[in-house]
């Protein structure tokens, strides 16, 4: 039998303040499916970025071999070069050109300087009909959906003669129809010898396809088995096997009023297009932390986004706050409402990065504190300094650009920008993404702090331990419906993560506890 | 950073400085009492309309159509004034009010509609243009019947009584002084950091310029009302921008859009009162522009969209928005006035003039796009 095709030995990678990958061990045998399994943040992108080339080999410790042989990729194309190619989650296609084009972008027929059209389509064709991808090379990918557009980047690594395909979450956006005829695809180009390395939270896809499973849980490689030789259970308790940590302040407040309540909420997002969001109904109580978890792209940001007016369109459902009908989207009436929104991502739409702290942090506030439309400088100073002590932001002064931070105080100034103005139901979307241990502990406290104030929380995050240490119910969201709601008190990881992956038993879950 | 900046800063100042000495060693009449009053009412247009156009790059748009409104509101006064013998206080602020409110709608239009500021600014370009050449039957109309004076023709014709322009000088210096000293005194006892000779030296310069501004406008004929309607629409902008939540609101849209929204800022009626205040500002230069005419014809106002877009550019706003001062602005705005005037005074071909010009804002940009470069990294 011969040895594997592509083998990683004890690769470690140090990012600032963080060990992404701990001494990890992976071999691909030759016509594998080798299936990756872990939470959000476990370490799998960085495994595939490490394999495919994208971070050069200075950059990690370990050792690389293919066929045997060590190898070190400086670059993508050195991988390329190699027969790895990586198809990611966000599919790198040119809208515009035709299926053809896109398969051999940047690697046109060409002769005398002259793209041989003739030889680019019926080469195209050959790739698409030996591996039966079923596309009109003529086509724009503009008119392929997005199943379609997924079959052109396999067919365009196929192209450039890989051997091994690296698939980071390819059915996220697929349809029921269109996994089906990805997974038979990679089955079948496994009997052509094309090795694959499978990425997905989808755990009934990677028992129907895998040969071998690896589990990664906090960049270390836990547990790597024959599909055979497991089952679903055995491999959600080694994704999840980690104790809760001691980071979370304890449970103090007396739940209160309902201050927010949703009923049968479904949300499209535009006018006429099939609902995103599916019968989603919830409410949340001063003094309370609602979490709401599930896999990435389950529609809890969208949800946020929904309640706070910038995103989609209503299909049906109600919103009440404070027990009066939300008005559907007016972002600033509801901040003065007091509802206010901290954003997942900081950079598109939480700062004005460019602009100085005292700038940022008085933005939302700045009603209160203007009379007549001229801001009272006095006020806004004791406030902004009052907060930036509160929060213990470090920043030289008021005076810095924002964006010159670190991402835990830049995190901290835009929930000091929210906190300002006084809110009574604050919604957090992933606060905690991507800042340090110190700054999570601090946001946790904070969290605590304001329920013990009366405010209600709601909570997004795709950690389940932080869900489960902050939060007193917690709500699963699975492909935009309810997988099922939990006290958090009795919950425990595993139950949390097959609500979110499985609709079906979701359903039934959701049936017992909601 | 800072120190980029006070690069740029002062690097306006030395560009001025080197266009008038090339301009006085050419015709020494540039330095003239004379050539200086006028340079000051020919700025006054254009850079009022500049200090729009700050209000509308700001938060990240652009108005292509202001150079043609110009054109339409100075004639649409001109004809109520000398066709329909309306007398001249009711028919500007008749057109005042019409121009808020066109430019109300195309705010409206851009915010509600999501229709690109460009296109729907380039349309208005075209369609003032047109509708002005009708409302003037593309004759020159003059803004008073017969050779007769009325409060249109004083907006570029009036100048202040020596002893009042004095007295103004005095006043402005010291309460610019105070305003100064009040400031710093201010930062000091919050605990930030300032330079306190470095503000002095900023009051020293600047009542110098003021008191020469003066001395030499009383030399010719005093203070022309128009530098001091520049003056009164830079203060107000200024006060607008630094201390008002409209003005910090235009920044944080600037700067970030998204952002802004999800912080509780009104967007689409912050971007539409900016639309609103260009109305006003768009009249006022229209008057000012064709009242130093003496008369709207066919080409009154024409590309003066794109000298007030040079001049923002040049005074260092950024055409992404969210960064841009008043003082850059009249900065850039006298840059321009000063190349058109110094060109005329030396008798330099239209063709010229235009190539001249432009050149000058591709530099300009060119400057921007280095300096923002090297200052980002």
């Amino acid at each position: 039998m011969p040895g594997p095709i592509l083998e990683a030995k004890a690769i470690t990678k140090l990012y600032p303040g963080v060990t992404a990958l701990r001494d990890v061990s992976i071999a691909l045998e030759p016509g594998q499916v080798h299936a990756l399994c872990g939470e959000n943040g476990a370490g799998k992108s960085t495994l595939i970025k490490v394999l495919g080339g994208v971070l050069p080999h200075t950059t990690y410790t370990g050792q690389l071999l293919l066929d045997g042989r060590p190898v070190q990729f400086e670059s993508i194309r050195d991988a390329e070069a190699g027969g790895i190619a990586v198809i990611h989650q966000e599919l790198a296609l040119v809208d515009e050109m035709t299926v053809a084009e896109n398969v051999f972008l940047g690697n046109e027929p060409v002769r005398f300087g002259f793209v041989q059209h003739e030889r680019m389509y019926t080469e195209a064709q050959k790739v698409l009909e030996r591996f039966k991808l079923e596309i009109d090379p003529t086509l724009r990918v503009r008119q392929l959906g997005m199943g379609q557009k997924q079959l052109v980047e396999i067919a365009r690594a196929l192209a450039k003669k890989a051997r091994v395909l690296i698939l980071d979450e390819p059915t996220s956006a697929l349809s029921d129809k269109e996994i089906q005829s990805l997974l038979a695809i990679i089955l079948d180009l496994r009997s052509h010898g094309v090795s694959s390395i499978y990425i997905s939270h989808k755990l009934d896809e990677v028992f129907h396809l895998a040969d071998r499973i690896t589990v990664i849980r906090d960049g270390e490689s836990v547990h790597s088995t024959l599909t055979r030789d497991t089952d679903t259970s055995s491999i959600v308790q080694h994704m999840v096997g980690r104790r809760v940590d001691e980071l979370f302040p304890e449970r103090r407040g007396t739940p209160g009023e309902v201050l927010l309540s949703v009923q049968g909420l479904s949300v499209a997002p535009r006018r006429g297009e099939p609902a995103r969001l599916k019968d989603i109904s919830f409410e949340v109580r001063g003094g309370q932390v609602l979490g709401i978890g599930g896999l990435m792209g389950a529609g809890r940001s969208e949800l946020l986004m929904h309640l706070f007016g910038c995103y989609g369109e209503r299909i049906s459902g109600q919103v009440r706050f404070l027990g009066q009908p939300l008005p559907e989207s007016d972002p600033a009436k509801l901040v003065r409402a007091g509802l206010v929104l901290v954003t997942e991502d900081r950079k598109r739409y939480g700062l004005c990065l460019e602009a100085m702290v005292g700038f940022n942090l008085s933005l939302s506030a700045l009603r209160d504190l203007s009379a007549n439309g001229f801001i009272d400088s006095e006020r806004e100073l004791k406030e902004n300094r009052q907060l930036v002590e509160s929060l213990s932001i470090k920043t030289a002064s008021l005076e810095v650009a924002v964006g010159t931070l670190s991402g835990g105080n830049q995190q901290k100034v835009v929930l000091g920008r929210a906190l300002m103005t006084g809110p009574k139901v604050v919604l957090l979307d992933e606060p905690t993404r991507g800042i340090d241990i110190g700054a999570k502990a601090e946001i946790y406290a904070l969290v605590r702090e304001l329920t013990e104030r009366g405010l209600a929380v709601v909570l997004v995050s795709s950690e389940l331990p932080e869900l489960i240490g902050l939060a007193d119910r917690i709500l699963m969201l699975c492909e935009g419906q309810l997988g099922g709601a939990f006290d958090a008190g009795k919950v425990t990881q595993a139950e949390l993560l097959s609500a979110a992956m499985n609709k079906t038993r979701a359903a039934v879950v959701a049936g017992e506890n909601g | 950073m800072d120190k980029k900046i006070a690069l740029r800063d002062s690097s306006l100042l030395i560009a001025l400085v080197l266009i008038a000495i090339y301009f006085y060693t050419r015709d020494p009449r540039f330095l003239s009492s004379r050539n200086l009053t006028q340079l000051g009412i020919e700025l006054s247009a254009t850079a009022v309309l500049s200090l729009g156009m700050l209000l509308i790059i700001l938060p990240g748009h652009i108005d292509l159509s202001v150079g043609s409104g110009v054109g339409l509101i100075g004639a649409v006064a001109c004809v109520l004034i000398v066709n329909s013998d309306w007398s001249a206080l009711p028919a500007l602020l008749v057109t005042t009010l019409l121009s808020i409110a066109i430019y109300t709608v195309m705010g409206w239009i851009i915010m509600k509609e999501r229709v690109p500021a460009f296109i729907i600014t380039l349309g208005g370009l075209l369609v003032f243009k047109g509708i002005h050449w009708l409302v003037i039957a593309s004759e020159t109309v003059p803004v008073a019947p017969g050779n007769q004076q009325n409060l249109y023709s004083l907006l570029t014709t009036f100048y202040l009584p020596k002893f009042l322009g004095v007295a103004l000088g005095v006043g402005c210096i010291a309460a610019l002084g105070l305003a100064m000293l009040r400031g710093y005194k201010k930062r000091v006892a919050r605990g930030f950091s300032s330079d306190g000779e470095l503000a002095f030296l900023r009051w020293f310069i600047a009542s110098q310029v003021i008191g020469l501004f003066v001395l030499v406008m009383n030399q010719y004929k005093g203070l022309p009302l128009a530098a001091l309607l520049l003056g009164a629409v830079a203060l107000a902008v200024h006060i607008l921008l630094e201390q008002t939540r409209l003005g910090r609101y235009l920044y944080a849209v600037g700067g970030n859009e998204q952002a802004a929204l999800v912080a509780g800022v009104p967007v689409n009626y912050v971007v539409i009162c900016a639309f609103a205040l260009m109305g006003m500002i768009v009249a006022l230069a229209g008057f000012l522009q064709t009242a130093f005419a003496g008369a709207t014809t066919t080409t009154t106002g024409q590309l003066m969209e794109l000298d007030a877009i040079a001049a923002c550019v040049i005074g260092g706003t950024s055409l992404k928005g969210g960064q841009g001062t008043v003082v850059g602005v009249l900065f850039g705005a006298l840059i321009m006035a000063m190349l058109l005037n110094g060109m005329t005074l030396l008798a330099v071909s239209p063709e010229q003039k235009f190539i001249a010009r432009g050149l000058v804002l591709a530099l300009a940009v060119w400057m921007d796009v280095r300096l923002s470069q090297t200052r980002t990294t």
